[in-house]
């Protein structure tokens, strides 16, 4: 009898998955057949085990940022909410132009803005634009051949879904200014910035990253498809990264 | 959905969540980020709630989706910065004291990712086929096959085959 009967009936069974009458057959099966009834038993034990290893998750005290999370009001969307870990960052676009921008600007970007004439970073209109060794970088520095002692570090260039090149990057000094820039017409416009590591803990956020997730997060907002590889990053830099 | 109703819900979720995200990421810490984007994402998106549907499988579907997006944005990341990613992560130490819950998340870590997700819906979570389905947005057959896989490598990685 219990060869009739395929794995796929017997796990709809123990996951409850049956009609009333199939159901009914198998219990009556069930008792009468001990390889039957094993099959079952060993179905019934995984799913024991697997509440037994991670229902104490639900014991545990939920951390207080989740709390405050949920009970939060809700952001209307293309807002970035900073991480709790990672102090300034995940900053769009469109918060710089709605919230008084210079007021940022001079926060976070003020030492890099008084380190004339090389620095990274300028203001133009009212935007970020990446200028001296960062902009530099951005327009000739390719991810596979750079420098390991390089102060830029770049790491992925993409197409944004508006069409324009974007490439990602981390200063190499104190500061650890890391963002995310695309091409524009006025030259590299910075979309997001972050501090690479978090000064209070010096750790980063994920292990297995190396950006902070603000930036990671502007990034997979941005990003059309896949991200460049060598070679095509080697065609978008030929093209003075226009499109 | 009215706002507050739907805060209140997130708050009485929370442990399922952790639970759900627990299984997907081993690390507690990338669990619990998991979750926080989850809920800002869903406060972000609480007109596309539907009322019909359990609040919890809209949630576990966005959760998914985050967790696909770590995932790429990891391969990314190791693809890129290759020395910077060489750290290993390692298993919450708070955890390696039960020796029975890690064989299971030892285990669970080894089973591919869409049968995990089945597994974990299903199995741990409780939700229907159909459900689950809606949840990773496949048909049912597709549903049922990766549970099916899932199940049988963590009965052989479990021993119990």
């Amino acid at each position: 009898m219990s060869m009739c009967i395929s794995d796929e009936t017997v796990m709809a069974y123990v996951d409850g998955e049956l009609g009333e009458t199939a159901r009914a057959a198998l219990d009556a099966a069930i008792a009468t057949d001990p390889e039957l009834a094993r099959r079952v038993a060993r179905h019934r034990a995984l799913r024991g085990r697997l509440h037994q290893a991670l229902d104490p998750v639900m014991q545990e005290p939920v951390p207080e940022r989740l709390l405050a999370a949920a009970r939060s009001v809700p952001m209307p969307r293309g807002t970035v909410v900073p991480p709790r870990r990672v102090p300034l960052a995940g900053w769009s676009w469109p918060q710089w132009g709605a919230m008084a921008a210079s007021l940022v600007v001079g926060i976070l970007l003020a030492p890099l803005l008084w380190r004339q004439p090389a620095a990274p970073v300028g203001v133009r209109n009212g935007q970020l634009l990446a200028s001296g060794a960062l902009a530099h970088a951005l327009s000739e520095q390719l991810a596979n051949t750079q420098p390991a002692n390089a102060p830029v570090r770049m790491g992925v260039s993409f197409v944004s879904r508006s069409g324009n090149y974007c490439r990602t990057f981390i200063l190499r000094d104190r500061s650890a200014l890391a963002g995310v820039a695309c091409r524009e017409l006025e030259g590299w416009i910075l979309r997001a910035v972050a501090t690479a590591s978090s000064a209070e803990t010096g750790e980063y956020r994920l292990a297995a990253s190396s950006l902070p997730p603000g930036i990671e997060r502007t990034v997979n907002d941005l990003i059309d498809g896949d991200p460049l590889d060598a070679d095509t990053e080697v065609s978008a830099r030929a093209s003075g990264w226009q499109r | 959905m009215r706002t507050q109703s739907l805060n209140e819900e997130l708050v009485t979720l929370l442990p399922r969540l952790r639970r759900f995200a627990r299984t997907l990421a081993r690390n507690v810490h990338d669990a619990d980020d998991l979750v926080q984007l989850t809920i800002e994402r869903a406060l972000a998106r609480a007109d596309q709630l539907q009322r019909d549907a359990p609040v919890v499988n809209w949630m576990f579907g966005i959760l998914r989706h985050a967790w696909i997006d770590e995932l790429r944005t990891r391969t990314r990341n190791r693809r890129v910065f290759v020395s910077e990613s060489a750290v290993e992560e390692v298993g919450d130490p708070t955890q390696s004291d039960q020796a029975g819950l890690l064989s299971v998340q030892d285990a669970l870590a080894q089973v591919p990712e869409e049968q995990r997700t089945a597994v974990a819906l299903v199995l741990i979570e409780g939700l229907s086929y159909k459900e689950a389905a809606h949840v990773m947005d496949v048909p049912i057959g597709t549903l049922t096959s990766r549970l099916a896989r899932g199940r049988e490598t963590l009965q052989v990685l479990l021993g119990e085959s």
